[in-house]
């Protein structure tokens, strides 16, 4: 259990708060020297997990030791019976020792990567969390290039905790040597690709650059991926993908975007896998409109027919809306006459006063339409 | 190769308390090509996406050949599938993208090539085999991800509404290729659509659905010579089968359809049926195709008690055959195939026939065939 899962279950169980701090060998040793007990007495290099000193009535226990850095659960020290210092010190201890044996297995990116999440998540779940990262964990230069961030969520209850290895070896093989795969809860991980997935050798790119835009660059290889992802892994699966930027400045930000991302688009659109936060706008917007008023203009639209709660007519509009209304192309994919989608449009029309053929009317009927899918779910 | 059987199939989304697929059960042969076909959210999709192993089954048994497959991942359970968005991968050529599930399974790279040579091939972009996906066209990608299917000699193939991305010539054409494909590498094919052309023209048997329900499952001349419900009818045909609502009464000892503007006997053969199963004096809905409407002369003399009376609404000539809108059988209107050379037009009053022998009696209660149930 990596150290973020286990402190809120170990909270309830001491019933008070718990922080976990970084804290240098230099600091934890003067405050060593000035602690009102220790478990044991300080000696250079001797720290070990389920060590512990009381100091300024706050108890302090090695979480973790490191040589940069000590990982440090802080907690109040009062009414601190001296057998709960011992068990939680035993269990420290002991989880230690299984983890270094857990960590022979391990390759030195993936020991980076359990880091990188454990830190992410810790960013993710604070209230003011730090957006870069911090020195001991960028390791080189690498993460400081701009890759390209996506966020993959798998559904099946089959994946197991222990998927990592295999999972990035699927990435490589399908991206390239140079990812960086960091998980995140369970079955939840992002992903960064290198930049050269965007860059066509084949075309020039001030053609590219006229024909592509960076979003359809991005959407198109997050479908290959998914596909890839479905097809060859586990089933399905959500994938969210953002615009490029360097993992050590904007890993924060790029998890909070897609997490809100595949969020929107589970809510607002049952049955899609790939999230592009450029897609959800509108939704985004509808989202932060509080539930009650959502409901009440919802209410009153749909007084004004039932129209909109039928099947077919969702399905129509929702894929004229799709084809940016256009009622030739619309009828062609819904495999019917174009008169009668035409027919269909009028008895909106003629039912509720809004013809989507207007673009007025089309903005009302298309925000209808968003909060009634996510209001019919409640 | 292997068939593939569902036993009891369920589908169950959390939070909602109906069931998206119920109790399906399908035994599906060896080298059999199955269509399952029904309107957007009759559950076609999500069955397909169990078996494929993207969806979790709710309740019941999967098996390909003999092995229970319920808990197998998607790569382990030696099927390949082509979806409508036939997402290729970008960043690949179209040798890479085709060679890419070979490579993961750890095959040697002269089968590789082998394979994707040899599928190449058989679908005819050999030349395109160093292009992005980017620099393809709409059928070309289709054919790629074919070839990527096709390379693995899976034991099933699954295909969902693989065409509908495909304008309507380039739609008829690959029908026809994927039909050859498949009976030429004998393997099992399941392959949903909502087009009924292609269901009725590539499936050995079609499976129609309806809210998550199988309604028939037959060969194509069955289902539409023999629908067993309303749906079933209705669904498969365009234009679509008439339907009239009217009674059945007894009368000089013949068995009649009565309803506005018609009064026709019904054939012995299938009087007897109506007799027996409690039919009589009760209202009924009568199914007629538009083709079993007739104008031709030899057919009215020779019918002369299923003779109607109808306006031409409208009448749509398509060259070799036209269709009549009709007013005056029944309450609705009424659609006829008549040759494309009849001299009928708008506005006309026409006398027709219907043949007695084909049309189909639905009972107005539970909407099932009299004669097929």
């Amino acid at each position: 259990m990596s150290t973020y899962e286990w402190v809120k279950p170990l909270e309830r169980i001491m019933n008070r708060p718990l922080a976990v701090l970084t804290v240098k060998p230099s600091e934890w040793k003067a405050a060593a020297e000035g602690a009102e007990a220790c478990s044991e007495p300080y000696t250079d290099g001797g720290l070990k997990a389920g060590a512990w000193i009381e100091h300024e009535g706050k108890l302090w226990m090695i979480a973790e030791p490191g040589q940069k850095g000590l990982t440090v659960l802080e907690m109040d020290a009062r009414d601190l019976e001296a057998k709960d210092k011992d068990l939680i010190s035993w269990s420290l201890n002991h989880a230690s020792i299984g983890l270094k044996a857990g960590d022979q297995g391990a390759s030195e990116s993936e020991k980076l990567a359990f880091k990188l999440g454990e830190w992410l998540q810790k960013q993710l779940e604070a209230e003011e969390p730090v957006y870069s990262l911090p020195d001991h964990l960028t390791v080189g230069s690498r993460l400081y290039h701009d890759m390209i961030p996506f966020l993959l969520v798998a559904e099946q209850s089959s994946v197991k905790q222990d998927v990592y290895p295999e999972l990035e070896k699927l990435l490589r093989s399908f991206l390239s040597d140079d990812i960086l795969l960091i998980p995140l809860k369970s079955r939840e991980w992002l992903i960064w690709g290198p930049m050269s997935l965007l860059k066509d050798e084949d075309s020039d790119m001030h053609e590219l650059a006229e024909e592509e835009t960076l979003e359809d660059s991005l959407a198109s290889i997050a479908i290959g991926l998914h596909e890839m992802l479905a097809s060859e892994w586990l089933g399905e699966c959500h994938l969210a993908v953002t615009h490029p930027v360097s993992p050590a400045k904007g890993m924060v930000e790029a998890a909070i975007t897609m997490r809100e991302t595949i969020h929107l688009g589970r809510k607002f659109h049952v049955g899609t896998n790939i999230h592009l936060p450029w897609m959800l706008q509108l939704e985004r917007l509808l989202n932060a409109i509080p539930e009650s008023n959502r409901s009440k203009y919802l209410e009153q639209s749909l007084k004004r027919a039932d129209l909109f709660v039928e099947a077919e007519m969702l399905s129509t509009l929702d894929t004229f809306f799709s084809l940016d209304c256009n009622v030739s192309e619309t009828a062609k994919k819904l495999y019917i006459h174009r008169n009668t989608l035409l027919y269909r449009l009028d008895k909106l029309k003629q039912e509720t006063g809004l013809d989507v053929r207007q673009f007025r009317d089309a903005v009302l009927v298309k925000i209808i339409l968003l909060l009634y899918k996510v209001t019919k779910r409640n | 190769m292997a068939g593939v059987r569902l036993e009891g199939i369920y589908k169950k989304y959390p939070g909602s308390d109906k069931a998206s697929v119920t109790d399906v059960n399908l035994d599906i042969q060896d080298k059999e090509f199955l269509v399952l076909v029904g309107p957007s959210g009759c559950g076609k999709s999500t069955t397909l996406r169990m078996i494929a192993g993207l969806e979790e089954i709710s309740e019941g048994k999967l098996f390909i050949g003999d092995r229970l497959v319920n808990d197998v991942a998607p790569k382990d359970r030696d099927i390949a599938m082509v979806f409508q968005s036939y997402a290729l991968y970008p960043h690949m050529n179209v040798y890479q993208n085709m060679a890419f599930g070979l490579k993961l399974r750890k095959f040697k790279k002269a089968d590789i090539d082998k394979r994707v040579r040899e599928a190449a091939k058989i679908l005819d972009i050999e030349h395109l085999l160093d292009r992005k996906p980017k620099a393809l066209s709409g059928g070309q990608r289709q054919r790629v991800a074919l070839g990527r299917a096709i390379v693995r000699e899976p034991q099933v193939f699954l295909m969902d509404e693989p065409l509908s991305n495909l304008d309507a010539k380039l739609r008829g054409q690959m029908r026809a290729e994927i039909s050859k494909l498949t009976k030429r590498l004998e393997t099992t094919t399941i392959y949903v659509t909502h087009d009924q052309i292609e269901a009725m023209t590539m499936g050995d048997r079609i499976v129609v659905m309806k809210d998550g329900f199988i309604q028939q499952t037959d060969s194509p001349e069955q289902l539409y010579n023999n629908p067993k419900n309303i749906f079933v009818a209705g669904f498969i045909g365009a234009p679509s089968m008439n339907f009239i609502s009217g009674t059945l009464s007894e009368q000089s000892g013949a068995v009649r359809f009565k309803a506005p503007g018609v009064d026709v006997a019904v054939p012995e053969g299938k009087a007897a049926t109506l007799r027996s199963k409690g039919y009589i004096g009760k209202e009924v809905i009568m199914g007629v195709r538009p083709e079993d409407i007739h104008e031709e002369p030899v057919f009215l003399e020779a019918s002369p008690n299923s003779i109607v009376n109808a306006n031409v609404e409208v009448a749509e000539n398509l060259g070799h055959e036209m269709y009549l809108y009709l007013n005056g059988i029944g309450s609705d209107t009424v659609i006829a195939r008549v040759d494309g050379r009849s001299a009928i037009r708008d506005g006309a009053s026409v006398k027709l026939a219907l043949d007695m022998n084909k049309v189909h009696l639905f009972d107005k209660e539970t909407e099932l065939n009299i004669f097929e149930n």
